[in-house]
């Protein structure tokens, strides 16, 4: 699949910006902000219009996503999105958050997030649940290998070991 | 009704009392479910922000999936219904992605078209089943003051998921009501639990989630309801994390909403689910056992 180069990320995450003046109720509804003021929703945009670069803080992860922002901007700025844009730009440079690499992995090879432990299957057993029919795992592999998953992963492995 | 049950990953790994509960209720109100080879949805946060191609090719092969069978996806997950139905929403609006995505589809023999439908069981009970249809199904309305939590991936983006009223919530509130509960108004109905951010800041998730349960206790409840797995760990499993971190004392029940449905409709084996909770609500429990209509005086344990 075709990889969308950053510098056209870059310009699509400030096309999306341009409407938002600043007004902060993206901040106001944020609850990541309301405990934690080091993540503020508006400063992201912010330095996207101010700059035109992409500011990587490590701080776009603490997003939630529950896209409250972007459910209250009046000027209909995405920006649930824009914070995704910009991880994945993040990811692409193998900076994530190691429980993300995690859970990456987990599905690589499971093709689920979280593994059903032998507790749950018995569980599931005594509660006469169905078994569920298991996804092909060479189907997963394929898409990582086809979407750039697998790319990414390599990328953070390599920055692991060559730090800055 | 025929639906691909989508339990996601939270649900039929860890939570299976959950998925027992849908399947309890399901056979009552016609609702007939298949079983297919599903991956991860794949979780709407991390997933999409590490690869959002990945996530959307994932998303689209389980959606191509239901198309083959002929079937909708019925969701019991909120993360796994606002995934999916975004996933839909950009294959749908964008034919330059579908196009992209189909590409790696054709390799493992699969393609999305884009006649698949994604529903929330909220909507399926809502919608197509009716307060009034659920009102006559309950055998022993539970009379408990309630707090609900509508979890934020049911609820936003309300153009693409059109599920209820992103700020004013009020359909959970009624499916509530019509087992009998009073169900509670408070300031930060709409708030995020703090889940997205627990494997990457602890601090700030439980601190989100403080901030979420000292509003819901504001107004006295007795239980939680909620409609998603995930927002059920953080406030079951997570407010006894809360009360460690912040020195607090909360001690709320918290149901999946069809685990109150089954008890309230005297559904065999409701004992086996409600067993499963961390935080017990022995009253609850008794009126299982007993299937009295009404406690009188009831107080959480």
């Amino acid at each position: 699949m075709e990889r969308t180069t950053d510098a056209d990320r870059i310009n699509e995450i400030q096309h999306s910006a341009q409407p938002c003046f600043q007004c902060g109720i993206c901040a106001a509804s944020c609850p990541i902000f309301r405990v934690a003021p080091d993540f503020n929703p508006r400063m992201a945009v912010d330095e996207v219009l101010r700059t035109g670069t992409v500011a990587m803080t490590g701080r776009e992860w603490f997003c939630a996503y529950c896209l409250m922002c972007e459910e209250r901007c009046p000027m209909e700025v995405a920006l649930s999105e824009i914070l995704i844009d910009i991880k994945n730009l993040s990811a692409n440079d193998g900076k994530v958050p190691p429980s993300i690499i995690e859970m990456m992995d987990v599905i690589r090879f499971t093709g689920k997030v979280s593994h059903a432990s032998k507790r749950t299957e018995k569980k599931r057993r005594e509660l006469g649940l169905p078994e569920l029919p298991k996804p092909d795992v060479d189907e997963v592999q394929t898409i990582f290998e086809m979407t750039g998953a697998l790319d990414r992963l390599m990328r953070f492995r390599e920055a692991e070991v060559e730090p800055e | 009704m025929r639906f691909a049950l989508f339990p996601g990953c939270t649900i039929s790994d860890r939570l299976p009392f959950i998925e027992k509960s849908i399947r309890m209720i399901a056979p009552h109100f016609n609702i007939e479910l298949i079983d297919l080879p599903f991956t991860c949805c794949p979780e709407p946060n991390s997933v999409r922000s590490f690869s959002d191609k990945t996530w959307l090719t994932m998303g689209a092969r389980n959606l191509a999936l239901a198309e083959e069978a002929g079937v909708n996806i019925m969701t019991a997950c909120a993360g796994c219904f606002e995934s999916l139905s975004m996933s839909k929403h950009v294959l749908d609006s964008k034919p330059s992605e579908k196009e992209e995505v189909n590409k790696v589809l054709k390799k493992i023999g699969k393609e999305y078209k884009g006649q698949v439908e994604v529903r929330h069981i909220q909507q399926v009970l809502y919608e197509d089943i009716g307060i009034e249809e659920i009102q006559r199904n309950v055998q022993y309305p539970i009379n408990y003051r309630a707090v609900i939590h509508p979890g934020c991936h049911t609820l936003r983006p309300q153009k693409i998921l059109n599920l209820d009223d992103a700020e004013a919530p009020m359909k959970l509130d009624e499916l509530v009501r019509a087992i009998g509960m009073e169900s509670l108004d408070y300031m930060d109905k709409v708030m995020c639990c703090g889940a997205g951010v627990r494997g990457i800041n602890r601090e700030i998730a439980f601190g989100v989630l403080r901030e979420k349960m000292d509003s819901m206790m504001m107004v006295d409840p007795e239980v939680a309801v909620v409609f998603c797995p995930t927002c059920f760990i953080s406030f079951e499993a997570g407010q006894k994390v809360v009360n460690r971190m912040f020195d607090k004392k909360y001690n709320l029940p918290v149901y999946y909403y069809t685990e109150i449905l089954a008890a309230a409709m005297g559904l065999e084996g409701v004992e086996s689910i409600l067993s499963e909770h961390r935080v017990k609500f022995s009253a609850l429990g008794m009126l299982v056992a007993k299937n009295e209509p009404e406690i009188e005086n009831a107080t959480p344990h």
